[in-house]
């Protein structure tokens, strides 16, 4: 954190409210965040305290109230709606805990999404599908629905389609949440693996004290403000 | 939003489309009846003011006894020919019997023209005969020269015999016009209908005039009629299309009502379609919001809405105004009135600019669920 060109993400006094009727809820309250890039940083935090807040906003599908969120160096809280859509094709890919893939698609299909805004040749997009398919250990179900793959297999798919445009940034709300202790072991794995190898930064949020060991540090998310644990 | 990028979204519309099968199929039968009942709506005002409008190059008029509708009552001398003959202007004309199987209203009239057989080459050379032959029936006193698309309705080919109206004709020949009511009447001679349909020998129900000039057509007319006027049966001359438009008024009025029905039927594809669409938006909520995660711009998540919409509107456009123009081909509608006909046909303008309809429709009423579906904040659509 010396250096200023190892942060990827800086977060200052970031806030985000919400209205509730008649409340303001502040689930982010004038929080500053730095995470360096190729940090695995898992984010654990009781429920309602704004994890998945936070990620919304360090992926862009959100904004905060005050604040700035810079990424690589890209202000994305000044980006228009339309700006910050092509940014998240290229710089983030979001990992759901229930996986949300489209039941209609096959596992190759599904993976294909974020490709088809592209300008690639079919037979670059086949490439890269497959490559992040073989990565997540799913050559062998590039042809499968959905309803024929089992949870991990799901989320392993997700983490392709999360991959295949290369972001270097992967966000996960609780990618193990709905899963049993052995595929939560593989798909933990893996993240590790990308953060290892591919040098992606990785903010993984999670209740399973487990799970967070897989990452390299944890941060405590209490009343809106972060809390560095002590491990 | 690349061409490219537009493009490689269509099979993901195409296959949430089929994701819900009964639903789909079911809107794209009613987007079906809709543009069926459309394009057969248009094929017959189409029709009307085909035969109805008078256009800059006609040539021909219709000389009938004044104040008569019907062909049974118009009677005028067989020597009027002669006169309107050296009328200035005229350059050909035919006496002409009808004889009708029905003198108001119908759906199948079969009308007998019965002329001199020999003046009808010159005053209509543009007459083909594509089955049989013209010297044959020249020479056959019961031979009628009968119109294709008289001859598709009835089924009827050279040598075979028909009955109607009391008149028993032997078919020489099937005859193709660009003149449109050619091809609904049966030609035959003069002398063999007046016989057979027992009305007198030197008289007939109109005569057919062809001027010199289109652009002297109204003067014509009123020269005939001024010629007549003191005679012991005066004439009333118009334009073929305005006579037609005059004898078939209720029938013209009647088909103008048919308009309503169009617009009904276009109304009811909308709803149809926005109703569908709107379903879609409300129950992919999240799924779209996943997509928008993922980089898709509005415009992408708005285009795969419209494009579920206008793969809609084609496919019940398709098979809708495909099957009316196959519906036409078979039945071959014919109108008649007072021995006027009108033939409604297949036409593959129709069958397009009624697809060109559909799609419209099918894209204008997937407009307001396609703006239903970014309008939500993604956070908001991911939480559902
Ligand atoms: N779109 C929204 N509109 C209104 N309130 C919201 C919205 N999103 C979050 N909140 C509120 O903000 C607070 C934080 O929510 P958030 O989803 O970030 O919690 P979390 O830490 O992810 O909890 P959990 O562990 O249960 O997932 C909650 O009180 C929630 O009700
Ligand atoms: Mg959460």
């Amino acid at each position: 954190m010396e250096n200023d060109q190892d942060i990827l993400i800086r977060c200052l006094s970031v806030t985000k409210q919400y209205k509730k009727g008649e409340n303001l809820v502040t689930p982010l309250d004038t929080l500053d965040l730095d995470i360096p890039r190729g940090d695995f940083l898992a984010m654990m935090g009781p429920s309602g305290s704004g994890k998945t807040t936070l990620l919304n906003l360090l992926s862009g599908i959100d904004q905060p109230t005050s604040g700035s969120i810079e990424v690589d160096g890209v202000a994305i809280h000044a980006l228009s709606r339309r700006a910050l859509a092509a940014w998240r094709a290229r710089q983030v890919g979001y990992i759901f805990q229930l996986y949300h893939l489209v039941p209609v698609l096959t596992a190759f299909e599904n993976v294909e999404l974020p490709l088809l805004l592209d300008d690639l040749k079919r037979r670059e997009r086949r490439e890269k599908v497959e490559a992040a398919l073989s990565l997540v250990g799913l050559s062998d179900r590039m042809h499968h629905f959905p309803r024929e793959l089992s949870g991990g297999q799901e989320q392993r798919v997700a983490i392709a389609r999360a991959l295949v445009a290369d972001p270097p940034l992967l966000v996960a709300d609780e990618p193990t949440g709905d899963l049993d202790r052995e595929s939560a072991d593989a798909i933990l794995g893996l993240l590790q693996t990308l953060s290892r190898e591919q040098g992606k930064t990785i903010v993984m949020v999670t209740h399973d004290p487990k799970a967070a060991g897989a990452a390299s540090r944890t941060l405590h998310l209490e009343k809106g403000q972060l809390l560095e644990a002590v491990s | 939003m690349t061409p490219k990028a537009a493009f490689n979204l269509i099979p993901l519309a195409a296959k949430q489309l089929l994701r819900h099968r009964v639903r789909t199929l079911l809107t794209v039968l009613g987007i079906a009846a809709g543009m069926f009942l459309y394009a057969l709506v248009e094929s017959m005002q189409t029709a009307v003011s085909r035969t109805t409008a008078v256009q800059a190059s006609d040539v021909t008029l219709v000389v009938y006894r004044e104040n008569r509708y019907c062909p049974s009552t118009s009677r005028l001398p067989l020597y009027y020919e002669d006169e309107i003959r050296r009328i200035p202007g005229v350059r050909e004309v035919i006496p002409i019997q009808i004889t009708v199987n029905n003198c108001g209203a119908s759906l199948d009239i079969v009308t007998f023209r019965g002329v001199p057989p020999r003046q009808l080459a010159r005053f209509a050379p543009e007459i083909q005969v594509t089955e049989g032959s013209r010297e044959d029936w020249e020479r056959t006193d019961d031979g009628a020269l009968i119109g294709e698309n008289f001859a598709a309705r009835r089924g009827l080919k050279p040598g075979d015999a028909f009955e109607a109206a009391g008149v028993r004709v032997t078919i020489s020949g099937i005859l193709t016009s660009p003149n449109l009511q050619d091809n609904d009447v049966a030609y035959v001679h003069l002398p063999f209908l007046q016989q057979a349909s027992r009305r007198g020998l030197g008289e007939v129900t109109q005569f057919n005039v062809r001027v010199e000039d289109p652009a002297h057509l109204e003067e014509v007319a009123a020269a005939i009629d001024a010629t007549f006027k003191t005679a012991e049966e005066p004439t009333h001359t118009q334009p073929e299309k305005a006579f037609f438009a005059q004898a078939a008024r209720e029938l013209i009025e009647l088909t103008g009502f048919t308009r309503w029905i169009g617009l009904g039927a276009v109304i009811a594809v909308l709803g149809l379609v926005a109703n569908a669409v709107l379903l879609v938006v409300r129950t992919r909520i999240r799924e779209n919001a996943v997509l928008q995660t993922l980089g898709y711009p509005d415009s992408a998540i708005a285009w795969l809405v419209l494009l579920e919409g206008l793969l809609l509107g084609l496919a019940g456009g398709l098979i809708g105004a495909g099957s009316a123009m196959g519906f036409l081909a078979i039945s071959r509608i014919t109108f008649g009135n007072e021995g006027q006909v009108m033939s409604i046909t297949p036409d593959p303008g129709l069958f397009l600019s009624g697809l060109l309809l559909a799609l419209v429709l099918g894209g204008l009423a997937s407009t307001y669920p396609a703006w239903m579906a970014v309008r939500r904040p993604i956070v908001e659509s991911l939480r559902t």
